[in-house]
């Protein structure tokens, strides 16, 4: 980013707080809505305790390893199912299925099974992300370049090696792709798990704040999460761009 | 060199180095078979350039598919010193039209040059050697660190041309390999193939459209007809070596025997 654009992202961000400040000042919303300073004030007391932070690493834990297993998961699955048109396409409408299918509709049953731990959060993460990682990375596979396949069978290569050298590359940047998409989600889904499946880390501490009708630490929750949001896309954009530096969408980086 | 082929044929013992009888390809059976390939026979000896011409969409592609092991031939055969090619054969190298979809975007020069390399399972100090010598072939030792989207199409194209001299065959073919360039750098390829030839006793087989190319290069043309694909006519060519874009095209029998490919291909079939 440039600076003047950074300037412009940070008056956006001012001019919010000011609304909000206009809004929670005619006392409107009640005590509901509390005001910006509460709310930092709030937040400036959890901050400086040990609980907030463990809760931000239990969060943060759950998402980055739901998101990590899904995309093993996802990428394995999708090369070998998008590798096999039989495959393929007897998987294709069950999969277009599922994508739009919140993963919080197995959440009863997850609690069931594994009761509100951070394994049921975890679980819940890793099935939020692995349909569109799957999907996704068919669709990378299936775009191979024929080209670039009959070259690497001209040259001997075998069937593995094609994969790993030639497809998958290939389909890096639908990986890409998916990934960025589904690190937000990650995040998500890690929260509603504590929310509304009572597993560890800030969707608890949220739904507790709720409960007790603590608003200003609520909203503390909720800007802390806003930036953790901020902090997965910027990460995720960034490996991306790093993985798919070669890619037309990219390139112009690198001359 | 032009005169191999005629001494070959009196070593009738000889195996042709590329032999392909009454190779047939068709898509489909029964009444919706689509014939690509109707027979095609034809020889290609060792150090010989020979070009295969003819019209846009004659399935010369499928041509060498077949012969490079990529696709099955319906029927008659190809070999290579009278083994049958029924795989990729390791004595023979492909280089593609299109540059940029054979080489691998995300590969740099040298590794796009090393892909090939890996399953052979070479000692470190050969591949190092193996990829220098290559790109110096090809001029471009100087941009082995790039890559191939950081570089004109000339130099895609010599790119993907030391790729395939990395691999050290002793066959290679080239499908249309210049009618993505510029006309000059057209001139500079054409020459590096004659050179490789010469320098490497390179048996070349090039399939292209380009009749002025075909001429210039070969020692013999395969003149195909098309719907299907068929040998119209094999023509030896006795222009001097080494040829010399100038020189060479300015020959009278440079201009006779352009003229005696095209009336073949320009005669309706």
């Amino acid at each position: 980013m440039k600076p003047h654009q950074l300037g412009r992202g940070a008056l956006g961000l001012l001019g919010s707080i000011v609304l909000w400040q206009l809004i929670a000042g005619t006392h409107l919303a009640g005590a509901a809505l509390p005001s910006p300073l509460a709310t930092f004030a709030a937040l400036g007391a959890d901050v400086s305790g040990g609980a907030f932070w463990s809760a931000v690493g239990q969060t943060v834990g759950v998402a980055l390893l739901g998101l990590i297993a899904s995309a093993l998961a996802g990428i394995v699955l999708g090369v070998l199912v998008g590798s096999f048109p039989a495959a393929r396409y007897s998987t294709l409408a069950l999969l277009e299925f599922l994508k739009p299918v919140p993963p919080i509709v197995i959440l009863p049953l997850v609690v069931l099974i594994l009761g509100p731990t951070a394994k049921m959060a975890w679980l819940l993460t890793f099935f939020g992300c692995l349909i569109p990682i799957i999907t996704q990375t068919m669709a990378g596979v299936h775009d191979t370049d024929p080209v670039a396949r009959d070259t690497a069978r001209s040259y001997g290569l075998g069937r593995v090696e094609i994969l790993w050298r030639v497809v998958l590359p290939s389909a890096m940047p639908f990986i890409g792709t998916a990934l960025r998409v589904a690190a937000p989600v990650a995040l998500i889904v890690a929260v509603v798990a504590g929310l509304l499946g009572g597993g560890p880390g800030l969707g608890k501490n949220l739904y507790v704040a709720q409960s007790a009708g603590d608003y200003a630490s609520l909203y503390a929750y909720v800007l802390v999460l806003g930036i953790l949001g901020l902090l997965f896309i910027g990460l995720s954009r960034l490996g991306e761009r790093r993985l798919l530096h070669w890619h037309p969408s990219y390139r112009e980086e690198m001359v | 060199m032009s005169h191999e082929a005629a001494t070959t044929a009196k070593r009738p013992a000889a195996l042709p180095r590329l032999d392909v009888k009454s190779l047939a390809k068709s898509y489909g059976t029964g009444s919706k078979a689509k014939v690509i390939i109707e027979d095609l026979t034809f020889t290609v000896e060792t150090g010989e350039v020979v070009c295969i011409v003819g019209p846009s969409g004659v399935g010369k592609t499928t041509l060498l598919k077949c012969l490079a092991g990529l696709q099955t031939a319906t029927s008659g055969s190809a070999a290579i010193d009278g083994r049958v090619i029924d795989g990729p054969p390791r004595e023979m190298a492909l280089v593609f039209q299109d540059y940029n979809r054979s080489l691998m975007p995300w590969l740099t020069v040298r590794k796009n040059l090393l892909l090939p390399l890996r399953h052979l399972k070479l000692p470190a100090a050969e591949l190092r050697e193996r990829c220098d010598s290559a790109l110096e072939a090809v001029g471009l030792t100087h941009a082995e660190h790039q890559y191939p989207w950081q570089l004109s199409g000339g130099m895609q194209q010599r790119v993907a041309i030391a790729r395939a001299l990395a691999y050290r065959p002793e066959i290679l073919v080239m499908d249309e390999p210049f009618a993505s360039v510029d006309a000059q750098t057209r001139f500079d390829l054409e020459d590096l193939c004659l050179k490789i030839r010469d320098d490497f006793n390179m048996t070349i087989l090039v399939v292209t459209h380009d009749i002025d190319e075909a001429v210039y290069l070969s020692d013999r043309v395969v003149v195909l007809g098309s719907k299907p694909a068929r040998v119209l006519k094999t023509i030896d060519l006795d222009l001097p070596r080494p040829r010399d874009q100038i020189t060479t095209r300015s020959l009278p029998g440079f201009a006779q025997q352009r003229t005696e490919v095209l009336s073949l291909i320009k005669r309706p079939a």
